[in-house]
């Protein structure tokens, strides 16, 4: 039983990496443009999508989808940007319904292209098992958790270090003041979209190197990301690796004892949770709204 | 450098700044008085972009910026700070100046940041507090700061004294009189206390429920009995 718990909670941190990626892309997105961005899990399942098309028809590993992923995942999110930049009135609010509208959209081009089936890899070198101890992974989970962790440290990197990094957090943190500083609001949201769609190709990929992907898991993904943003308290990137480690731990345990009927429930039952106890997040800032 | 001609903003059937002209030059430091509500903040928020004028022109270094976005005009050299500091929460004191300056005035000199901070009594939280760790003095100095580092030709100031200590105030008015000359900037600034005023400005605009009443030396302007009675209120007594 021990065993069985151990291995739930290591599958839970490995998911966790990947759903990281994800909740820190909306989060970028919203905290630049507060517009939460509901076609940002269908975006995530395109580069899956692109990762199964270029592992099916070419023969090689998913990997070398992740620059075809990029960059057209990179050019439906420039699209998204720019429809959601005609929006301007109740931006906030208008916003949800259009990119709902584009979630249902690419879900069905989605089904269109690739069909209703379910697809998963068929790399050999992927599936291996790898054994740590007591504990047991495919060698994509392993292999994807380490290019998350990687990608956060850089992403902190740019966050803190570079200029549109700067600008980023200073659009987010107060958007006039930082307009007044003559940081161009417009070109930092953009940039604050690719960035998102960057760490979305990189999770797209992965979730297809070693989980199973259908048309309609896009919205699935996007709840997750709101779950942890919400757990993390917006903003920080080591609350979002917190609160994606747990989601994924919560939901593995749920799988290993009960059923893996109930794993989405287990998430919302988390997020309750949260929410009822600690309004602000887990690790947000007391009495300070955005 | 900032000519303001025949400008209006209205709120709904509200109008907050009745066709307002002013100026204010390279060398000039300008008050702007005037009781609660009449316009004064408004007209800071027209000029530095946050409110729509309904008419008007505002004219900076003889560009037309009425229809300019906010960080273009910043960029062009209109500087101003907030009566309630608005700083970049997340960001360290030394990062506020460098985002202000990097895009604001377009290149990064350490050098000018540092004098910013050691003339704003910042330099010793500069690179360890977040922003949002400052006490109310500090975030009145960094909101000034912030606005220096993008490098502005002109500054404007809303009330950046109010709500200080007296010693904090103090030490505030040494730093005002200094910023014109030090950095070369041409001030406008919100203010109540008279006493502050006459001791800083060589002109005094006066609006009232948003008309400018008076424009003129302090001695003069705080003589004129029209300003008096919009001071004490004798004709406007219960009114607001």
């Amino acid at each position: 039983m021990l065993e069985l718990i151990l291995q739930a909670l290591f599958s839970g941190v490995l998911q966790g990496g990947s759903y990281a990626l994800i909740a820190l892309g909306l989060a970028l997105v919203f905290g630049t443009m507060k517009v939460i961005n509901l076609a940002h899990g269908e975006l995530v399942l395109l580069a899956a999508y692109i990762a199964y098309t270029v592992e099916s028809s070419l023969g090689v590993n998913p990997v070398f989808a992740i620059p075809l992923a990029l960059l057209i995942v990179c050019a439906a999110a420039v699209l998204v940007y720019f429809l959601v930049d005609l929006i301007r009135q109740d931006r906030e609010l208008n916003s949800l319904l259009l990119t709902y509208g584009i979630a249902i959209i690419l879900t069905n081009a989605i089904q269109l292209i690739w069909s209703a089936d379910i697809r998963s890899t068929g790399s050999a070198w992927f599936q291996e098992p790898v054994v740590i101890g007591p504990l047991y992974s495919m060698r994509s989970e392993l292999v994807f958790f380490v290019v998350s962790l990687a990608l956060m440290t850089g992403l902190w990197w740019w966050l803190s270090r570079s200029w549109y990094g700067r600008a980023v957090r200073a659009v987010s943190s107060q958007r006039d003041a930082a307009k007044l500083m003559g940081v161009n609001p417009r070109k930092t949201e953009l940039v604050s979209f690719i960035v998102a769609s960057i760490l979305a190709s990189f999770a797209g990929v992965a979730l297809f190197s070693y989980g199973v992907i259908q048309p309609s898991y896009g919205h699935v993904l996007t709840v997750k990301a709101f779950i942890i943003t919400v757990l993390a308290g917006m903003g920080s990137i080591p609350g979002v690796l917190v609160g994606a480690l747990l989601l994924g731990v919560t939901e593995a345990l749920t799988v290993t004892l009960a059923s893996s009927a109930l794993q989405e429930l287990a998430g919302m039952c988390l997020f309750l949770l949260v929410l009822f106890v600690m309004p602000n997040g887990l690790f947000g800032a007391a009495g300070r709204r955005g | 450098m900032l000519r303001v001609e025949e400008l209006s903003v209205c709120f709904g059937g509200l109008t907050a700044v009745n066709k307002v002209s002013l100026s204010v030059g390279t060398d000039e430091v300008v008050g702007l008085v005037g009781p609660n509500g009449a316009g004064k903040t408004t007209l800071f928020n027209a000029v530095s972009g946050l409110a729509r004028p309904s008419s008007g022109r505002i004219i900076f270094d003889s560009v037309d910026v009425l229809r300019a976005p906010l960080h273009r005009r910043a960029k062009m050299g209109i500087g101003r700070t907030f009566q309630i500091p608005q700083p970049l929460h997340e960001l360290t004191v030394r990062e506020n100046l460098l985002v202000a300056q990097r895009f604001g005035a377009g290149q990064v000199d350490q050098q000018k940041i540092d004098e910013i901070l050691e003339f704003t009594n910042l330099a010793p939280k500069g690179d360890r507090e977040a922003a949002k760790e400052l006490a109310l003095t500090e975030l009145k100095a960094l909101e000034v700061a912030k606005a220096l580092a993008t490098n502005p030709k002109l500054l404007m100031l809303d009330e950046v004294l109010a709500g200080l200590e007296t010693s904090g105030k103090r030490r505030f008015m040494a730093m005002l009189k200094e910023l014109h000359q030090k950095f070369a900037v041409g001030i406008l600034i919100i203010e109540h206390d008279i006493e502050t005023i006459s001791n800083l400005c060589q002109r005094v605009v006066v609006l009232n429920f948003g008309k400018l009443i008076a424009d003129g030396a302090p001695d003069q302007v705080f003589r004129d009995p029209e300003v008096i009675k919009s001071y004490t209120g004798a004709d406007h007594a219960g009114s607001r």
